[in-house]
């Protein structure tokens, strides 16, 4: 792995946190800061399913599992003990980590449509519980009366601007992360494991463990995207680990391209884009954002970022390392 | 000449890039293009479900609203200012419900909302009131926990719609009082397998025994909320052979499941209590209302059978085409409290607002004795029209309806409250 | 778990007819439309997403036609109909393009048909939920059978989807066009270079797998409601049966629905709390156990 290289993305990582920061001192808007919270929630969410999808060639109907993982334990810890926020996020992190780990370990062995039809029925399972466990999770009314959010660091997560900051943050380390990873030897490995696994494994390569590990980094990700959304809606509800979830991870990935990282970030900012704009604009978003989606889907056929890379190396006239 | 023109041409440009950098810079911080016009209104934001299973819910509960608020802007608003509802659809799901009512409140100038969400999304549009200090008043949450506990008391909060509790008592003491005419002492119950069904019957059924000691209960059912097969709940209910069935499953569900028990014969030697049957969606969509049907009165024009009542009933038919459900006048009676806080207070701060709201009566067509109140101690509605009756397969459909006895509702609230923990 | 109520019911004549036919008639529904999505991924390699809104699609057409025509069977022949010609449409002009593209993209596109199909609905035929209500002939006292009961209707509706059952089978296996179709299933490419239009084959097959969806959706319509959205329960338990019985495998179809028939007939007695969870449970262990389903074969 290039050092150089990684240095130079933390360095435009550390600009655009800067930028991201500064924002609330130039605007009042509640409005971007309410958008920046949740991109930063869906950004996570969303790169971390490429992960499986684009870099590990896992297509994942499931990855909702996580999302809501993180956030059912990260609201239920702080209901029911109230501990700092970073000690409760860490908390609920490693639950995800062991939750993927199991359900990886058992769907990571099968082969493509299947491996994404058993991780939607352990979805599915999983949300099966927390609707029915009323007395535990407030079955379909999700975590009621709101989570104790303390101070720390002094920043007062209540507020939306110190929660913008935290969201912000965590977001940007999070992708950058997410990068690091993807561009170790680990990434490459991965990588090599999804362009043609049985290659790999003559080269010696352990393909399950690669793929759990990749699923298990996956749904930690997953489940951080989760803590953030829990702290801005200050509860839990099981729309979150509902299929329409996961499907919408699969749109922003779709749409924002596969093969770039930054590509989910794009494609999660312009579903939360259409998303808030059409609801504002019509009551028919069902048209609305089924013609846009036909629009990606039939006529650039690609995500964004594949888009503007395919035409960069019509341009430049090289072929381009994803 | 030309110069002229061209000088005031010219000036109207600076004038326009102006004004529209301006906005463009009031937009970009968030501040919707302030109108410089005459009339500022007050703007009320509407958080509801206009769009999949539920989309009749939202249309509903907007209608009955648009009449409130085009009432009180025809007799001349606040000195003058009309209030302007913004409507909003959150597809039923509450992180968007959720996003809605901050959206409302941070960037459209709403100054309070009416949250007319089913009971997830109510409970998440809390949080952000709770966080957000706006005022609320839930019209659609039937889930009596909302108000009841503790933990949800905030002071910027207030429901004014039916509780479940405060309705199961009624049903327990209609129904005990037919069973015992009718010796029907084994029961057992179909309902939806989500918070609201298993409340609601449990709420139902410790009321019934209260009320009735020779009540027991076989057996209970739960079909998934949605579900479009009931034959193996009808089967199993057959099975047990039940002399009464209670349900509170609604609308297209309801609607299902007595079509598809009505060729099993289940109906037919028994009574069925179901609590959302005097609904006029339900009454409609089934072609004939089976016999021996019991229900309370989700909504039903003859109750109360007063001529305010029918007015407004008529009215809501001229103006939508359709006829009013529950949630209209759960939301009707939501926006005329208020109204009535924003004409009491002479404006829109929510504190004053809150406190003019606690405690408050208005008049209204659906209160049992023509007023309702919101009461002091949790931010609920009494003193609304709940009945209880059997069914007809036409107008009035409830011919003979049982009224509840709010002294009575609210004794045995209390005991249910001080039961659950709520107080002490 | 209710393991005594499920024994008691299971040595009691009438309980276990009752019981069984109830898994019959929530099975043969469920064939019709999980035997067009098997068929579609078996012959096309398409994972239809869209398969519950053409269901939804066909309750509501039929509902239009039998208020206009009075008349169930020309309701039910004018939904399944509708609903061939309306997938016709969607394969020629939409997932045509998205054929060996990722599974993702057809995701995409058929979601975007749900979308769009859902809102098209609501304002077609409102937002309300609607009812047709059971047409004359039907209103018939349930048949009793050794105890048990069975309502007419669903007699005739277990009848429509045996037949329907048997119709395929001969169709597939007995007449020149099911060789073709199996062909084109298992070999496309040296099926063309045969001389046969694949082309038009992938389109017969999607017209007709989304008319089977369409034929239940009109055949449902007398004892469901409809509202807009009704498709995605159906899509989810079709999806769990066409993975039990075998991606691709019309029988597949037939014996995987009525294993979840049966499920949720005897699981309402035996275990009511945890219906759903156990269809999960049961999807994942053939996933696991043999992932190219009951019915299955390795290959595809």
């Amino acid at each position: 792995m290039n050092v150089g290289s990684f240095s130079r993305e933390a360095l435009i990582a550390a600009i655009v946190l800067s930028i991201l920061i500064a924002i609330p001192f130039f605007s009042d808007s509640s409005a971007i800061i309410d958008f920046g919270i949740r991109l930063a929630a869906f950004a996570v969410f969303a790169t971390s399913l490429n992960m499986l999808v684009g870099f590990g060639g896992m297509v994942s109907f499931g990855h909702a599992l996580y999302f809501g993982a993180g956030a059912y334990s990260f609201g239920l810890i702080m209901q029911h003990f109230a501990l700092p926020i970073p000690l409760a996020f860490v908390l609920a992190v490693a639950f995800c980590a062991t939750v993927a780990a199991i359900v990886g370990a058992i769907c990571v062995r099968l082969k493509e449509i299947y491996f994404a039809f058993l991780t939607l029925a352990f979805q599915m399972l999983f949300h099966s519980i927390i609707i029915s466990w009323t007395s535990f999770t407030g079955g379909d009314q999700g975590l009621m009366g709101g989570l104790p959010r303390p101070p720390f660091l002094g920043l007062d997560l209540v507020n939306p601007v110190d929660l913008y900051w935290f969201a912000v943050v965590v977001g940007v380390v999070a992708l950058l992360l997410m990068r690091y990873i993807l561009q170790s030897p680990f990434g490459y490995t991965l990588r090599m494991v999804r362009d043609n696994a049985d290659r790999a494994k003559f080269l010696g390569v352990n393909v399950w463990r690669i793929r759990l590990f990749a699923f298990i980094l996956a749904g930690s990700f997953g489940g951080v995207g989760g803590i953030i959304m829990a702290l801005l809606v200050s509860g839990a509800f099981p729309e979150f680990t509902y299929w329409t979830m996961s499907g919408e991870a699969v749109f922003m990935v779709l749409m924002g391209g596969v093969n770039t990282f930054i590509g989910p970030v794009l494609g999660a900012a312009l579903l939360l884009g259409f998303n808030d704009f059409i609801t504002r604009v019509t009551d028919h978003h069902g048209l609305a954002l089924g013609g846009i989606i036909l629009l990606f889907a039939l006529v650039f056929k690609h995500g964004i970022t594949d888009f503007i890379v395919q035409g960069w190396q019509r341009v430049a006239g090289k072929k381009v390392d994803s | 000449m030309q110069k002229r023109s061209q000088a005031l041409a010219s000036q109207q440009r600076r004038q326009l890039i102006k004004g529209s950098a301006a906005a463009v810079g009031l937009a970009s911080i968030g501040l919707p293009g302030i109108s410089l016009a005459q009339n500022n209104p007050i703007k009320i934001g509407m958080p509801t479900i206009l769009s999949g299973r539920v989309a009749m819910l939202g249309e509903a509960s907007r209608n009955a609203a648009l009449m409130g608020v085009e009432m009180f802007n025809a007799a001349g608003g606040l000195n003058g200012r009309p209030v302007e509802l913004i409507i909003r659809d959150s597809k039923g799901r509450p992180d968007e419900a959720a996003r809605i009512a901050r959206e409302l409140v941070n960037s459209d100038g709403c100054e309070m909302v009416l949250d007319a969400e089913a009971s997830s999304g109510a409970f998440a549009v809390h949080e952000v009131a709770r966080d957000l200090g706006f005022l609320v008043i839930h019209t659609c949450s039937e889930t009596s926990a909302l108000t009841a506990d503790p933990k949800m008391r905030i002071p910027n909060g207030f429901r004014a719609a039916r509780q479940g509790v405060q309705d199961a008592i009624v049903g327990g003491d209609y129904a005990g009082r037919v069973a015992k005419e009718q010796g029907l002492n084994r029961w057992m119950s179909v309902s939806p397998d989500y918070s609201y069904g298993l409340d609601t019957t449990a709420e139902f059924f410790e009321y019934l025994q209260y009320f009735n000691k020779d009540i027991e209960v076989v057996n209970s059912v739960w079909p998934k909320l949605f579900q479009a097969d009931y034959s193996e709940p009808i089967t199993r209910l057959l099975q047990g052979k039940p002399q009464a069935i209670y349900s509170c499953l609604w609308g297209g569900d309801l609607t299902s499941f007595i079509d598809q028990a009505s060729i099993y014969g289940l109906m037919n030697d028994r009574q069925f209590f179901g609590v959302n049957m005097a609904d006029y969606a339900v009454l409609t969509a089934i072609k004939s209302v089976p016999p021996n049907i019991h229900s309370g009165n989700r909504y039903l024009k003859s109750i109360p059978k007063t001529q305010q009542n029918a007015a407004w009933c008529d009215a809501y038919v001229a103006k939508f085409n359709t006829m009013p459900l529950n949630w209209s006048w759960e939301n009707a009676v939501g926006i005329d409290f208020m109204l009535k806080a924003i004409k009491q207070t002479n404006g829109t701060d929510t504190k004053k607002m809150s406190e003019a709201l606690a405690g408050m009566t208005i008049d209204s067509p659906f209160g049992t004795d023509g007023k309702i109140t919101m009461r002091e101690s949790d931010h609920t509605i009494i003193d609304y029209a709940i009945a209880w009756g059997d069914l007809q397969p036409k107008e009035p459909y409830m011919s003979n309806p049982y009224m509840g006895n709010w002294k009575t509702i609210l004794e045995l609230e209390q005991q249910w409250m001080k039961n659950k923990g709520y107080i002490s | 778990m209710d393991s005594e109520a499920l024994l008691e019911c299971v040595t009691s004549m009438s309980c276990l007819v009752t019981q069984t036919s109830t898994g019959l008639i929530v099975g043969s529904l469920l064939f019709l439309v999980a035997t067009g999505l098997t068929m579609i991924f078996g012959v096309l390699g398409i994972v239809n997403f869209a398969h519950g809104s053409l269901y939804m699609l066909g309750a509501y057409i039929a509902l239009s036609a039998f208020r206009l025509t009075d008349s169930f069977i020309i309701a039910t022949a004018i939904g399944a109909l509708g609903v061939g010609l309306f997938s016709l449409f969607f394969e020629r002009f939409f997932m045509r393009r998205v054929y060996g593209a990722d599974v993702l993209m057809q995701l995409l596109v058929c979601y975007a048909f749900i979308l769009i199909l859902d809102d098209a609905v609501k304002i077609i035929w409102g937002s309300e939920f609607q009812s047709m209500g059971m047409p004359a002939y039907f209103q018939e006292p349930p048949v009793f059978l050794a105890g048990g009961v069975i309502p007419v209707f669903y007699i005739y509706l277990i009848g429509i989807a045996a037949t329907m059952a048997v119709g395929l089978w001969v169709l597939l296996n007995k007449t020149k066009i099911g060789k073709i179709v199996r062909a084109a299933a298992v070999n496309p490419s040296m099926t063309s270079a045969l001389g046969l239009n694949t082309s038009l084959i992938f389109a017969g097959v999607f017209a007709f797998g989304g008319a089977l969806a369409g034929l239940a959706g009109a055949l449902a319509a007398p004892v469901r409601s409809m509202s807009p959205g009704m498709g995605f329960s159906v899509l989810i338990e079709s999806f769990i049966v066409t993975v039990i019985g075998g991606m691709g495998s019309v029988s597949g179809a037939l014996v995987g629905a009525l294993i979840i028939g049966l499920i949720r007939s005897f699981g309402s007695i035996g275990f009511p709390y945890f219906i759903e969870g156990v269809m999960f449970i049961t999807m994942a262990a053939i996933l696991v156990l043999k992932p190219s389903g009951i019915m299955g074969k390795e290959t595809r």
